[in-house]
């Protein structure tokens, strides 16, 4: 799904010049669970947003599903990742003036789906996420661990092949997070591919897979033999 | 989509009370005053549109050269209608000959009236497409005939039928109602159009305007036309401008022009310079609909301003929706949605501002404005007007807020650039020059009003009164009168005159005199009065003696002017004599006999005309009455109209202050002085309401800052300096842009009044304290609000 060659990212400031990643090559075959893992400042949010297709590469190669989109322009990106990738934040990233079922709702109107057809995926996964009963509360009513699992279910509402989560568990407690991870254990059991950046070890033992960044550059990476065992 | 985009924007309005107030109620404020202005505009563009025919009449105007000097009028020579008619009659569809607007009391059985109205010629209805209730359209075929405005009727003759009705002319003359009109629109020139009767009856009656017939010298007429279809007013001005030059030699010699001035320009572009339009009422119209579009570019500034500054509240939202799928586009339509729906609802409010607010306005600007709730093309312009508000002020923060990058903001860290604020101080600067030059503007023209009004005019205009004597009855009663109002005790002194004070109504040229220099065109206003008016009026003679009755030979006695002993440039001018210049039927010699102090009659914006004042025993158009300063006015009045109903029990009780009469010439521009001051006033509230919004949003993003600062030692003064001086700068350059900018401004306007105010320092100086005054009062409660928090609360909200 997902292959990257010799991509690096710089960022100039009038000063000096950051080289957030460097000659980063790795894969994402097709339902596999990849878990990007280094210390702060390593490039794991900017290798992700890459992949997001919120950010282009300065240089290399980025294909997705076979199309080469690292030179995409914001316009194209959009249109890309409309239906196709859902987003988890560690901040949730709610909109506020929205209600549960609105919030989830949003990626199908920029899909242009009808309203009843929209009615009933939402409120499926909704009840999916055991959030239905919320479904007019805005985000602010709702525990940390509520409003991920909201989060979760505007990622997952439109069906995409890929979700990207940045630390989804960072600001929620052990139980909450050991949700959080469970879905998308499961998600990813059904066959939706998933990356993940994240600082906790015990997180990551969900993955199939552990990339190791440092100073931008991927040191090592390892195979999870144990998958699911915390399930 | 949309729906969603209207939802979140309902939301949002309703979770930020504060910013939706100041938002919503600036630009309701803007949009109010934006409508105020130009329903009052409308007003004004349509005058005259009530007649059907506006694009096809004119009336006939001229000009004439005295010594260099072009004077431009509508006053006509009675042989000029036979001129046209008979070399130029393809032209025209109608011409007219008409009367002034003068006074009539028309009689009704006990009732007696002063009614306005004009003698016109017989197609007068039919030009003006009058709209006939009762009665015939050619009302004015018989020469015993008269024809009413429906509120004329109604006052004669209350429910019963007035056509055929006998109605009774200043106790002169019976004239029988043929047919009763719609009254004529307020915004109309032929507004005080009460009566038309025949022009023909006029003539019957008035000697002098017979004898007029052949006189090319006799300016005293206005003639009306309705140009042919086939024909422009531009085609017609040309083929007639020599007309009277054509037909009379003397006419050359003050180089006579005759033209149209269409009707579209009569009430907006009448006056004239030099023999040109220039300026009149449009430039006011001008000007306030510069007002409005500034006062409404005002409130969108505010919107603008605070929809950015709270740009970092909104940028997550536009992280997320980028990030599941928003184009651009998408979110600039949101936003646009959001100004949208802000705009509609400040619209409703405005509507509801003007609609209480009116009354008020039409006071104030001397106007019978209704809202136009049936006008459909005003909804359409409304609809217009608010797409237009919602693009002007939701087309920046929309551009501006959708252009975020979703990965600068969805990490939370987003802070916006270095420069991110800088439109938003180029607008408060913009704000803020617009304001400084309003209060400019407005200051000097309340300086000019009053400068204007504080010039002394050259006589007393307290306690003196005026009554009009222009009906047959009062002919030979002047001594009888003057001794009755002297013995009632009301009166100290009376005169009378062939003009009202406040006016000239007669110009003279034909005279010599000893040192004439030759060729010289002389243009002298002239006043009938009787002895008593320099003690009446209480002027001042500067030389010489005033009118005696002692003196058999003052009856061809006169008085100058001052400015007129230097117009013609008589030294010493006592004893010396005007004499007639016609060789074959002269009049006796006018003796000057003393000279009084200059007196305001026409505009106090202007110079004093030079003007003579002659002996006259009796006829005359005002009585002049000085009245009791020992007794109150009220007391004096009601004294004074039953002294006048003994002798004239027909006729009304009519009387007019001459302070108040003089007032009159100021009206215009203290309308003006006044609506521009409260539109001033709202523009600056406009800009303090956005001014104190940008400072809660200053002040709340600078929180932590202020914490720091605080727990670092920092006084209230000095938190509050911190916040306050970005702005004192900001107001500062607006002053130095507006100063040089209403300087300019203003000493143009200033231009077009000979009689004017000088431009003082002070006036600068006063209004950039002002504006900086007013920008420490809205800054500092937020800033001091914020100086004052908790350190602790502050640096926990991070």
């Amino acid at each position: 799904m997902i292959q990257i060659q010799n991509l690096k990212k710089s960022f100039r400031t009038e000063e000096v010049e950051t080289l957030a990643l460097n000659n980063v090559n790795f894969k994402v075959e097709d339902g596999e669970f990849a878990a990007i893992m280094g210390p702060s400042g390593c490039g794991k949010s900017t290798l992700l947003n890459i992949i997001g297709m919120l950010d282009n590469p300065t240089e290399g190669s980025y294909q997705f599903a076979g199309n080469e989109v690292g030179g995409l322009k914001e316009r194209q990106r959009t249109e890309l990742r409309k239906g196709n990738l859902g987003f988890v934040f560690q901040s949730f990233n709610l909109i506020d003036e929205l209600t549960v079922f609105e919030n989830v709702e949003l990626p199908l109107i920029y899909l242009k789906m009808g309203k009843s057809e929209r009615r009933e995926k939402v409120m499926k996964v909704l009840e999916r996420m055991k959030i239905a009963h919320r479904e007019k509360h805005f985000p602010h009513q709702l525990s940390g661990g509520q409003q991920q699992r909201v989060a979760i279910a505007r990622a997952v509402v439109t069906n995409p092949k890929l979700i990207l989560a940045d630390e989804p568990t960072g600001n929620l407690d052990s139980k909450n997070g050991i949700e959080v991870m469970n879905l998308l254990t499961e998600l990813n059991q059904e066959g939706t591919t998933i990356v993940m950046v994240t600082h906790s070890d015990r997180d990551s033992h969900y993955a199939h897979r552990v990339i190791n960044l440092f100073d931008g550059q991927i040191v090592t990476e390892s195979q999870n033999r144990a998958v699911g065992a915390m399930i | 989509m949309f729906k969603n985009y209207l939802k979140i924007a309902w939301r949002n309005l309703k979770k930020n009370k504060g910013y939706t107030v100041i938002n919503v109620g600036g630009l309701a404020l803007g949009m109010a005053v934006t409508l105020i202005i130009g329903l009052w505009v409308e007003d004004e563009l349509t005058y005259n549109d009530y007649f059907s025919n506006h694009d096809h009449i004119a009336q006939v105007y001229q000009s004439q050269t005295f010594n260099g000097n072009v004077s431009t009028g509508q006053a006509i020579p009675r042989p000029l209608e036979m001129e046209l008619r008979e070399k130029y009659g393809d032209n025209f569809e109608h011409l007219i000959m008409s009367s002034w607007n003068i006074s009539r009391y028309l009689g009704y059985k006990e009732k007696s009236l002063s009614k306005n109205g004009n003698y016109m010629q017989r197609p007068a209805p039919e030009m003006l497409d009058l709209k006939i209730i009762k009665g015939e359209k050619d009302g004015l075929r018989e020469i015993n005939s008269v024809m009413l405005s429906a509120s004329s009727a109604q006052a004669l003759f209350g429910d019963e039928d007035p056509i055929g009705k006998s109605v009774e002319v200043n106790n002169q003359y019976d004239v029988a109602v043929s047919a009763v009109y719609e009254d004529i629109p307020a915004n109309n020139s032929f507004s005080d159009l009460d009566f038309i009767m025949p022009w023909d009856k006029l003539l019957a009656t008035q000697e002098w305007m017979r004898n007029a017939v052949d006189s090319w010298g006799n300016n005293s007429f206005q003639m009306f036309v309705q140009i042919d279809e086939n024909v422009t007013m531009e085609g017609v001005t040309k083929a007639i401008l020599n007309s009277k030059q054509e037909a009379n030699e003397n006419s050359v010699l003050f180089d006579a022009k005759i033209f149209l001035l269409p009707m579209n320009d009569w009430y907006l572009r009448s006056n004239f310079e030099n023999g040109k339009q220039y300026g009149g009422r449009i430039k006011y119209v001008w000007l306030f609909s510069i007002i409005g579009a500034f006062v409404l570019l005002l409130a969108c500034i505010n919107f603008m301003n605070l929809s950015t500054a709270r740009s970092e509240k909104r940028a997550k939202e536009v992280g997320i929706r980028k990030s599941i799928g928003s184009q651009r586009g998408q979110l600039i339509y949101q936003f646009l949605s959001e100004s949208f729906l802000v705009v509609l609802f400040a619209f409703f409010v405005a509507i509801v501002i003007v609609f209480f607010g009116l009354n008020g306005f039409n006071e104030l600007a001397s106007k019978k404005i209704e809202f136009p709730w049936s006008n459909g093309l005003f909804w359409l312009i409304s609809a217009l007007f608010i797409l237009t508000t919602a693009l002007l002020a939701g087309s920046y923060p929309a551009l501006y807020l959708s252009s975020f990058r979703p990965v600068d903001v969805l990490k939370g860290t987003f802070k916006a650039g270095k420069y991110a604020g800088l439109p938003r101080k180029i607008l408060v600067v913009i704000q803020f020059t617009v304001s400084v030059a309003f209060i400019i503007g407005t200051v000097i023209v309340m300086q000019q009003i009053n400068h204007a009004k504080n010039r002394p005019v050259g006589y007393d205009k307290e306690g003196l009164v005026q009554i009009p004597t222009m009906s047959q009855d009062f002919a030979g009663k002047y001594d009888l009168m003057r001794a009755e109002f002297l013995k009632s005790n009301a009166v100290v002194e009376m005169s009378a005159s062939s003009s009202p004070t406040t006016q000239i109504w007669s110009n003279r040229s034909g005279f010599i005199w000893d040192g004439k220099p030759e060729g010289f065109q002389e243009d002298l206003a002239w006043t009938e009065v009787t002895p008593e008016y320099v003690k009446s009026l209480n002027m001042k003679i500067i030389a010489g003696r005033d009118f005696s009755r002692e003196f058999a030979s003052d009856s061809s006695a006169v008085l100058l002017n001052e400015t007129a002993v230097k117009y013609l440039g008589i030294e010493d001018p006592v004893g010396k004599f005007l004499r007639d210049d016609n060789d074959e039927d002269p009049n006796p010699p006018l003796k000057i006999i003393g000279v009084v102090q200059d007196m305001i009659t026409q505009s106090p914006y202007e110079p004093v005309k030079q003007g003579v004042y002659v002996f006259a025993n009796d006829d005359s158009s005002y009585y002049n009455l000085r009245l009791n300063p020992e007794q109150s006015a009220s007391q004096n009045i009601a004294i004074i109209e039953g002294v006048f109903k003994e002798h004239f029990p027909d006729l009304p009780f009519q009387y007019d202050f001459i302070d108040d009469e003089y007032g009159e010439k100021f009206a215009s521009e203290e309308r003006i002085g006044t609506l521009a001051g409260i539109f001033t006033a709202l523009a600056i509230l406009i800009s303090c309401l956005g001014l104190f919004g940008l400072t809660s949003f200053v002040a709340e993003q600078r929180t932590k800052e202020i914490g720091v600062r605080k727990v670092l030692g920092a006084s209230t003064f000095n938190v509050w300096n911190m916040l306050s001086k970005d702005f004192l700068k900001l107001v500062t350059i607006s002053c130095f842009i507006a100063i040089p900018v209403s300087y300019y401004v203003m000493n143009g306007w200033l231009q077009d009044y000979p009689y004017r105010v000088i431009l003082e320092w002070w006036i600068f100086v006063l209004a950039v304290v002002g504006a900086l005054a007013i920008t420490i009062l809205t800054v500092s409660y937020q800033a001091i609000k914020a100086a004052n928090a908790n350190p602790v609360t502050s640096l926990r909200t991070e």
